[in-house]
C-alpha cells in the first residue's frame, strides 16, 4: 500500500514571501527589542535581543516598518534560533534548520508553513517573564484578533468590556514588575463555555430561560484558571444545555466553522472550538457529555481533551447528565491543552464525584521534537477500533485515520485492529441515560429562584409557561423523552437496561485497554457538514455521536487532535483522530499525542479566516 | 401481557443484581424471547413493544412544560421515532449483567460541617419575584 494513497496533502497556500515585514513598536531606546516577524503565513512570534536592534539601527527610521532584505532576515533567523534553544521552548521548528542550509530558496520558506504547533501558553509566559512584552499589549493584540472575525463566526455570547480585561492585564504587569510570579497561565486569554458559571459574566447555557442570569459564584474550573493568572475573555456559544451536536440548537445564534463559514463548528461546545481555531483566544473550556468537546475539536481542527470522569470538578457546570458530564479543554496544540487540564484538574470538595487521585505534572510529558529518537513510541501498542472504520463513515475520514495509523507505525508503535462488538449499542444506551438524567436535572429551571419567569395566576401554569417559553424544541423533546423513560413501569425497560449496557461497554473497553496502550478511532463519521443539513432530523444528528458516546459511558479520557483533511470548503476540512486511554491516564495520552503532533508532516491546521488576517 | 409481567415482576424482586433466575418458568422466558425476535435492530416502523407509546399531553404535565396542541402535533412523531429507535435495547440479552450507575468513582464524602455561603445577595438578586424575606409565588390550585 502506497502511503501516497492514504495521505491527503494539505492544500497549501502558495505564498512565497518576497520580503519580510519587521514591525518595531515603541521599544526603541531599550536594550531589548521585540521583533514581531510577520509574513503572510505567520508561524510564531520570535524574540530577539539587542544584537537585532544594532543590525536594524543602520536602517533609517522610515524604513523600519518596511522590508529588510531576505538575507538579513535569514541571518536574524539563525541567531534567533540559537536564542530559542537557550530559552528551552518546547520545540525548535524543524523548518529553521532547513532555512540555514538553503539560503535563497523560496521553496524552503514556504515549507516553513508546515511547522508543527508550539505552545502559545509557554510563549506568552516567556514573553512576560523576560519583559519582552507586557500583558496589556498582548491582551490588546489578542482582543483585536478576537473582534475581527467575530461578526462572521459568532463564537461568543458574552464579551466583557475591553477596559475590564485590560485592567486585569495591567494588574498582572504590576505583579511581574514587582518581581512576583504571576502564575503559569498569566496573560493567557481563556474562553469559557456558557454552561460553566462565571460570577462576573452572564451564564445562560445557550438558553433563553437563563437569559441574563448571573451566577453568584465561579465554577471551580474557572476559579482555578483565574487563580493561575488567566484572563477569562468571554463566554462561548453552545447548543442549549449541551443538547446537540452542531451549535444550531443555541437559542441565540449559530456559530460558523472557521474553516468554512457555511458549515457547523460541531457541538455542543462549538463556540469554544471555533474561538480557539480562529485564534480568538489561546485556550478554552468546554463540556463533554457525549462528545461535545471531541467532535467540535475534530470539525474545527483543534486539539480537544475530555478527561476521565471525576478528574475535573463539575461544580459550577450546569448539569445535563450527571453521570456522563465532564469539563474538557481546547487548545491549538496538545501542550496547551495539557497545561490547561493541569490547571483545572484535581479533587474539589464541592463535587462528590471528583477524584482524589493525584494530578501528575503533564508538562514533564512534553518532550521537545528535536530531541526525539527515530522511533520515539517504540513498544506502544495501538488498537484501531474496527467498528469505527466500517460502513457509515466517510471514505475521506477513514483514509485520514489509516494515514494516522501509518504515522504511528513510523513512530515505532504496533498498530492492530481491535473489535468492540457492543460498540453500536452505546448510542441508544447513551441517549436513554442522557435524556433521563436531563429530565431530572432540568426540572430546577422553573422560573422561581432564577431565570426568566412567565407570570401566571397559578403555580403550575407559571412553571409550565416559564419552561415552555424558555426552553428550545430540542430541550423540550429530550425532557419529554426522559420523562417517558423514567415513568413508573418503564424504568426497567429503558434506564436500567441502559445501565447494564454501560457495564458491558465499560468491561469491553477495559479488556481492549489491557491488550493495547491506547485505542484510536475517528472523532466523528464525517467532517463538518453544512449548517441546516441535519437540523430537522434528530436521528441523523444523534447518529453522528456514535464515535464519542461510548467513551463517556465508560468514563475514560480521550484526546482528539487534527490528523488530516478531506475535501470541502476553501482550504479543505480538518479531520480529527481520537485517542482513548485508560482511566486517569491523561498523561500518557498527552505524551503520545504531543509526539504524534510534532512529527506530523505536511499538515498545518490554521483555518483560512486566520491566515487571511494580516494582523496575525 | 406476559412479557410486561416479566418486566414488572423483575422490578419488584432484585435491586441491583440480575441472576439467571429459575424464578420464572422457562416457558415464559422463551415466549418472551420469541416476541422480541420480530423486532429489528434499527426499526423505525411502528413499535410492537409491550410498552405503551408516549402519551404526550400526560408527559408534558409531568414534566411541567405547557405544550400547545400545535407543538404536540409537531413533536409527537419525532418523539415516537426516537423512542422506537431506543427500543432496540429491549432485544439485547442482558441477563446477569449488573447495571452501573456511573463510571467507577471513589466514595468521597465531605465533612458534615455547615458553611455559610458568602454571596447571598447575588442569589437573591436573581430571584424574579422577591419581597424580603419571601420569594413570591402565585397560589397553588388544588388538583382534582
Amino acid at each position: 500500500m502506497n502511503q501516497g494513497d492514504h495521505y491527503h496533502h494539505t492544500p497549501r497556500r502558495s505564498i512565497r514571501p518576497r520580503e519580510v515585514k519587521v514591525d518595531l513598536p515603541h521599544f526603541f531606546g531599550k536594550d531589548d527589542v521585540e521583533v514581531y516577524l510577520n509574513w503572510e503565513m505567520k508561524v510564531e512570534q520570535l524574540f530577539a535581543c539587542h544584537r537585532v536592534k544594532r543590525r536594524v539601527r543602520s536602517i533609517s527610521k522610515e524604513k523600519i516598518s518596511e522590508n529588510i532584505s531576505l538575507t538579513s532576515f535569514l541571518f536574524l533567523f539563525k541567531f534567533i534560533h540559537s536564542k530559542l534553544k537557550m530559552l528551552s521552548t518546547l520545540q525548535t521548528p524543524r523548518s529553521l534548520t532547513r532555512l540555514s542550509h538553503s539560503f535563497t530558496s523560496r521553496a524552503s520558506l514556504a515549507d516553513q508553513a508546515a511547522a508543527p504547533p508550539h505552545s502559545e501558553i509557554l510563549s506568552i509566559r516567556h514573553a512576560l517573564l523576560s519583559r519582552r512584552a507586557s500583558a496589556a499589549d498582548l491582551a490588546r493584540a489578542h482582543l483585536a484578533r478576537l473582534r475581527r472575525p467575530e461578526p462572521r463566526l459568532r463564537s461568543f455570547l458574552h464579551l466583557p468590556d475591553d477596559d475590564a480585561l485590560l485592567a486585569h492585564a495591567r494588574r498582572l504587569d504590576a505583579l511581574i514588575a514587582a518581581g512576583h510570579d504571576p502564575g503559569p497561565l498569566a496573560g493567557v486569554l481563556v474562553a469559557v463555555k456558557d454552561n460553566i458559571c462565571t460570577a462576573d459574566m452572564p451564564s445562560t447555557a445557550g438558553s433563553r430561560i437563563l437569559e441574563g442570569y448571573r451566577p453568584p459564584f465561579d465554577a471551580t474550573a474557572v476559579k482555578r484558571v483565574r487563580e493561575l493568572g488567566a484572563i477569562v475573555v468571554g463566554k462561548t456559544n453552545m447548543d442549549e444545555f449541551g443538547m446537540g451536536s452542531s451549535t444550531e440548537a443555541s437559542a441565540f445564534q449559530v456559530t460558523a466553522n472557521p474553516w468554512d463559514v457555511s458549515r457547523v463548528p460541531g457541538g455542543s461546545s462549538g463556540g469554544s472550538a471555533a474561538a480557539v481555531s480562529a485564534r480568538q483566544c489561546v485556550v478554552s473550556l468546554g463540556s463533554d457529555t457525549g462528545g461535545s468537546v471531541r467532535q467540535p475539536a475534530s470539525f474545527c481542527g483543534v486539539v480537544g481533551l475530555k478527561p476521565t470522569y471525576g478528574r475535573v470538578s463539575r461544580f459550577g457546570l450546569m448539569a445535563y447528565a450527571s453521570s456522563l458530564d465532564a469539563i474538557g479543554c481546547f487548545g491549538s496544540s496538545v501542550a496547551d491543552t495539557g497545561i490547561l487540564l493541569h490547571a483545572v484538574a484535581g479533587h474539589d470538595r464541592f463535587d462528590a464525584t471528583s477524584s482524589k487521585q493525584d494530578v501528575p505534572n503533564f508538562l514533564s510529558h512534553f518532550v521537545s521534537a528535536s530531541s526525539l529518537e527515530s522511533k520515539p513510541l517504540k513498544g506502544l501498542r495501538v488498537g484501531l477500533i474496527r467498528e469505527t472504520i466500517d460502513d457509515g463513515v466517510e471514505a475521506g475520514v477513514i483514509s485520514a485515520i489509516r494515514a494516522a495509523a501509518l504515522h504511528f507505525e513510523e513512530l515505532g508503535c504496533t498498530v492492530n485492529e481491535v473489535s468492540l462488538p457492543s460498540f453500536s449499542l452505546g448510542l441508544p444506551a447513551y441517549y436513554v441515560l442522557a435524556v433521563s438524567e436531563a429530565s431530572s436535572n432540568l426540572s430546577r429551571y422553573d422560573g422561581i429562584r432564577y431565570g426568566n419567569q412567565v407570570y401566571a395566576d397559578e403555580l403550575d401554569s407559571l412553571y409550565g409557561g416559564s419552561r415552555a417559553n424558555g426552553f428550545g424544541s430540542e430541550v423540550k423533546m429530550r425532557i419529554l423523552m426522559g420523562t417517558y423513560a423514567l415513568s413508573a413501569g418503564y424504568y426497567d425497560a429503558y434506564y436500567k437496561r441502559a445501565q447494564q449496557v454501560r457495564t458491558i461497554i465499560r468491561n469491553s473497553f477495559k479488556e481492549a485497554l489491557n491488550q493495547n496502550d491506547i485505542l484510536i478511532c475517528p472523532a466523528a463519521p464525517s467532517a463538518a457538514y453544512k449548517i441546516g443539513e441535519k437540523k430537522n432530523d434528530p436521528l441523523a444528528m444523534y447518529a453522528g455521536d456514535i464515535m464519542t458516546v461510548n467513551v463517556n459511558l465508560a468514563g475514560l479520557p480521550a484526546l482528539v487532535l487534527p490528523c488530516g483533511f478531506v475535501e470541502g470548503g476553501p482550504s479543505g476540512l480538518p479531520v480529527g483522530l481520537q485517542m482513548i486511554g485508560a482511566a486517569f491516564n491523561e498523561g500518557e495520552l498527552l505524551r503520545v499525542g504531543h509526539i504524534f503532533e510534532q512529527t506530523l508532516q505536511n499538515c498545518r491546521f490554521v483555518p483560512p479566516i486566520v491566515a487571511e488576517d494580516i494582523g496575525y | 401481557m406476559s412479557s410486561k409481567g416479566l418486566l414488572r415482576g423483575a422490578s419488584v424482586s432484585a435491586n441491583a443484581v440480575w441472576h439467571r433466575s429459575s424464578f420464572f418458568p422457562k416457558v415464559t422466558v422463551s415466549v418472551h424471547r420469541k416476541l422480541f425476535k420480530f423486532r429489528s435492530f434499527s426499526s423505525t416502523a411502528t413499535t410492537c413493544s409491550s410498552l405503551q407509546p408516549p402519551d404526550l399531553p400526560r408527559l408534558a404535565k409531568t414534566a411541567q412544560i405547557s405544550l400547545t396542541p400545535n407543538e404536540v402535533e409537531e413533536i409527537a412523531p419525532k418523539i415516537q421515532q426516537v423512542i422506537d429507535w431506543l427500543g432496540q435495547l429491549q432485544s439485547v440479552d442482558l441477563e446477569s449483567v449488573e447495571p452501573s450507575i456511573r463510571a467507577e468513582t471513589e466514595n468521597n464524602l465531605r465533612e458534615n460541617a455547615p458553611e455559610t455561603f458568602d454571596h447571598r445577595d447575588g442569589m437573591i438578586a436573581s430571584v424574579p419575584s422577591y419581597e424580603e424575606p419571601y420569594i413570591k409565588v402565585p397560589r397553588v390550585l388544588s388538583m382534582d
